[in-house]
């Protein structure tokens, strides 16, 4: 496959006054040409870090510390900050949680949109404002000249998530980066507004990172998922193969807390399920697996020393040391 | 939008009404009775008399209030009782010298507050941000008019670059007309600064926190573009408001620079009547000067709009 | 507590708390500290410069400038503190009775307080003293209606946003009357951003006092107020540097004191208004 985006042993750490929090541990992934890859996971896991570790924009007191990440052939943690500036909103673009307070309220949709165009292409402001306006019209935001000149309070939650859809897709990006893209949006709008983006993406061809906590969202339109606990992956693979037949217990214990009406349930079963225990602190992070304290199939080798990556099937992958290839010599 | 301007305009007509009246109070409490002041303490009781009617003195005060009300609206001030010009024109000759202080104050305080502020908030909790923080608390623990002093006998007498005397108003030769200003207006300026330098950081450091710095990063724009056009912009806004405001300082501390330094402007005229008793001057110069800070303060609300769409449609 | 904690640390709070004490002991110890009689003219020693038995210098009328300064302290300390202690008793009066009651009242009332602000607070002052004539009381009452409209409004807005929370509900439930409410259970609620405004009121104070001192409207000569010995001092400036730069230095060092506690008092007990 075409992979156009891969992430080797990224390490991102934030340095406090209360220590050291690893917020992203040892990551690797891969998101090939034109692909969904879902990024799932607890509040805390690391995938908005990750995120911005891919983009350089992690604040202060935040860094890099190693790892490689590589769009077609370019090392991203080489580039130099102007490179840098290039490549964001251009070959990789974000889309953020809450549209409403992602776009600037002193500034015109219009304008921001143009603003986007103007930066990495030589356009001038009647073209700038064709392209936008014909953007915005793509995203099915109705009278789009009028909202052009716009400001962004002026427009619902789920037309400012298609005008964020709008300007991100403008460059034609080749990765689009939408960490929870549609959670503060009504529930019948969200339908509408991932439609859109999907649309959009497969006729220019982006690869979409959906970051969320929503398992739903990644079963409906994700051709593969990735798990993340405590700044590392846990398991990856294609959705189909982790939503039937998950190896790492926290995704199973993440699938199986999912209510669903009608399930079949052991009779005992009357409460939800929840997976026992708390996310570590990220500064005080058990040197072994890191889901160990709460695991329940848990062996000691756990304790000690942090999973080997194990291949199920495939595609299908796993870091959990109950798997016949994570043990050593392999 | 435009009605946005007219409530904000309405919202004043009121208070401009209690104002006028605390004035009126205020004035009408000196001690002393004016026809005394201008006939001489010796003067018989049935000239006093004549001259009280012929000031309308005799009359109710809620009468008096009501005619001054009336005279004021169309522009009559009274006279001054020591010149016998009419007030308004008294006051309107000297107030360009006191416009054009606070506004060249304001433009330097403005100059000098707004890069450290904005940088402060960018090197956030570093020692450049306490070391700022330091001296905007000693910009605002500086006494106005000891600075002036100090100015004066450092700038002007030691060093011999700004003349100490006189004044040369700056429409009628703009170059030597500034040298007189300099130093006024600077001091002037200084607390202003300090406070608005104060302001502007704590805004800066609000909005950048926002998503929407992040977004524009993420689209790629040059960390200048993206703290200069996007993040400046809605953290002026609290700025401009809090400018409006300290136009008020501006406009009392004028009062006591032009008497530092000797300035023929509308402060130094309020506190000679004041010395001199000139009652309708004092009223006159007190009510001017509100009505000035009303409109500034309108005019700050009404350029609000422009930093921060979201106000005309709460 | 944790916010005492807190502003311990602090350490230009701690300064600036230093910075007021030793202000406050000079206005006790006075007579103490003082060299040489405030008053008293030595009409041989007049424009004398520093020396050992002068420390900063004396004045035109022979008068010891350093004693004059110590003195000076007093009359800035009872000045700032009287003034702001009668504003806060009034801005809070105002301003609770206005939040609690609202109504056409509070209308009424705070477009007085509005109008109050519209003045630059020292035309304000400078406009009753002149009514008042020149006497340190009257400062007190000048520099306490300047400053009421600014407690009230802060008092009037907490009360706005506490007087919906349950808290005050239950109280109300409780059979309390108006007044317990009111002092028991609300203001103290509200006690932060107030005790940040006196700080900084207490600054303004100590600069308002000297200013209308300089222009002599404040408190009478031959007072040692520094402001009047900065106006004294005046004509004098060119051949008699030392005896303008003293007292402005005493005048910035008090208002630095209260400046640096309040900046302190602010980010300890509600950082949201730095």
């Amino acid at each position: 496959m075409d992979t156009v985006l891969s992430v080797e042993n990224l390490k991102t750490y934030f340095y406090t006054r209360e220590g050291v929090a690893k917020a992203v541990n040892g990551v690797d992934l891969h998101l090939d040409r034109g692909e969904i890859l879902g990024v799932v996971g607890e509040s805390g896991c690391g995938k908005s870090v990750t995120a911005f570790s891919i983009l350089r924009l992690v604040p202060r007191p935040g860094r890099i510390v190693s790892g490689e990440i590589v769009l077609d052939d370019r090392d991203l943690l080489r580039l130099s900050p102007a490179e840098m500036r290039r490549i964001r909103g251009d070959r990789i673009s974000m889309i953020f949680q809450e549209p409403m307070i992602s776009l600037n309220p002193a500034f015109t949709i219009g304008d921001q949109l143009v603003e986007a165009l103007r930066i990495h292409r030589n356009m001038n402001k009647t073209e700038a404002r064709d392209h936008a306006v014909d953007m915005l019209r793509k995203v099915e935001i109705p009278s789009p000249e009028r909202r052009f000149n716009e400001y962004p309070h002026q427009l619902s939650g789920g037309m400012s998530q298609r005008a964020m859809i709008a300007e991100s897709l403008l460059l034609n990006p080749q990765v689009l980066i939408a960490d929870e893209p549609t959670t503060a949006l009504d529930v019948t709008i969200q339908a509408q507004v991932l439609d859109v983006m999907y649309r959009l993406t497969r006729d220019i061809g982006t690869a979409i990172m959906l970051i969320t906590h929503n398992l739903g969202l990644v079963a409906e339109s994700a051709r593969r998922v990735m798990v993340m606990y405590a700044g590392r992956v846990i398991e990856e693979g294609p959705v189909k193969s982790i939503f039937e037949n998950a190896k790492h217990p926290y995704t199973r214990g993440l699938l199986h807390s999912i209510p669903l009406p009608g399930r079949r349930r052991r009779q005992t079963d009357s409460r939800l399920f929840e997976i026992k225990g708390i996310v570590p602190s990220l500064f005080d992070l058990p040197p072994g697996c890191a889901f160990y304290p709460r695991c329940s199939e848990c062996q000691d080798i756990c304790r000690h020393e942090a999973p080997l990556r194990c291949e199920i099937d495939g595609q299908h992958q796993v870091f959990c040391w109950l798997y016949e290839p994570c043990r050593k010599g392999s | 939008m435009v009605r946005y301007i007219i409530k904000r305009i309405l919202y004043i007509i009121p208070t401009l009404f209690i104002v006028a009246f605390l004035i009126f109070f205020l004035v009408h409490l000196i001690p002393g009775d004016p026809a005394l002041v201008i006939l001489g303490e010796d003067a018989s009781p049935e000239n006093v008399k004549v001259v009280r009617e012929t000031l309308g003195l005799d009359k109710p005060l809620y009468t008096q209030f009501v005619l001054w009300i009336g005279k004021v609206g169309m522009g009559d001030f009274g006279r001054s009782i020591f010149t016998k010009r009419p007030v308004i024109d008294d006051i309107l000759e000297r107030f360009p010298v006191t416009l054009v202080l606070t506004t060249l104050a304001m433009i330097f305080s403005l100059l000098i507050a707004l890069p450290p502020g904005i940088y402060a908030a960018v090197h956030h909790n570093t020692r450049k941000d306490y070391t700022f923080m330091f001296c905007t608390i000693l910009g605002v623990s500086i006494p106005g008019f000891w600075l002036g002093l100090m100015a004066l006998l450092f700038f002007s007498v030691k060093l011999g670059w700004f003349p100490t005397i006189g004044f040369v108003p700056m429409w009628e030769d703009f170059f030597v007309g500034f040298r007189y200003m300099v130093l006024p207006s600077m001091t002037l300026g200084l607390f202003m600064a300090a406070v608005v330098a104060r302001m502007i950081r704590s805004s800066m450091l609000e909005v950048l926190r926002l998503e929407y710095v992040t977004h524009a990063r993420a689209k790629g724009l040059g960390e200048w573009k993206v703290i200069g056009k996007h993040a400046l912009k809605n953290a002026f806004g609290p700025t401009l408001t809090t400018i409006g405001i300290q136009y008020g300082m501006l406009l009392g501390g004028a009062v006591i620079t032009e008497t530092v330094f000797s300035l023929p402007g509308l402060g130094k005229y309020l506190v000679l009547s004041i010395y001199s008793r000139d009652y309708p001057v004092v009223q006159g110069c007190i009510l001017f000067f509100a009505l000035t800070y009303m409109v500034i303060n309108l005019v700050v609300d009404i350029l609000y709009v422009y930093f921060d769409p979201r106000i005309v449609y709460e | 507590m944790m916010t005492w904690q807190r502003l311990v640390a602090h350490k230009t709070g701690m300064l600036g708390l230093v910075i007021i004490l030793l202000n406050v002991s000079v206005a006790f110890t006075a007579p103490w500290v003082a060299t040489h009689d405030p008053l008293g003219m030595d009409i041989l020693n007049r424009d004398a410069p520093p020396s050992m038995d002068h420390i900063f210098g004396t004045d035109d009328y022979g008068r010891d400038i350093f004693s004059r300064v110590v003195y000076g302290t007093r009359i800035s300390l009872y000045i700032s503190l009287l003034s702001v202690l009668v504003a806060m008793v009034c801005g809070i009066g105002i301003g609770a009775f206005s939040g609690y009651y609202r109504g056409w009242a509070d209308t009424v009332i705070m477009r007085f307080m509005d109008a109050l602000m519209s003045f630059p607070a020292i035309l304000l002052a400078i406009g009753i003293m002149a009514v008042r004539g020149g006497h340190i009381n009257n400062v007190v009452i000048a520099l306490g209606v300047v400053y009421t409209p600014r407690f009230a409004r802060i008092v009037r807005g907490s009360f706005l946003s506490l007087k919906e929370k349950e808290f005050v509900e239950a109280a109300v439930a409780g059979g309390n009357g108006d007044l317990v409410i009111i002092f028991r259970h609300i203001l103290p609620n509200c006690m932060a951003p107030i005790i940040v405004q006196a700080t900084v009121s207490l600054a303004y104070a100590i600069l308002a006092e000297a200013a209308l001192s300089f222009l002599g409207l404040g408190a009478p000569p031959p007072a040692p107020s520094w402001g009047n010995i900065l106006s004294d001092a005046r004509n004098f400036m060119l051949d008699a540097p030392w005896m303008t730069i003293f007292p402005g230095i005493a005048i910035t060092f008090s208002v630095l004191g209260f400046n640096l506690l309040g900046d302190a008092l602010r980010d300890v007990l509600d950082p949201r208004l730095k």
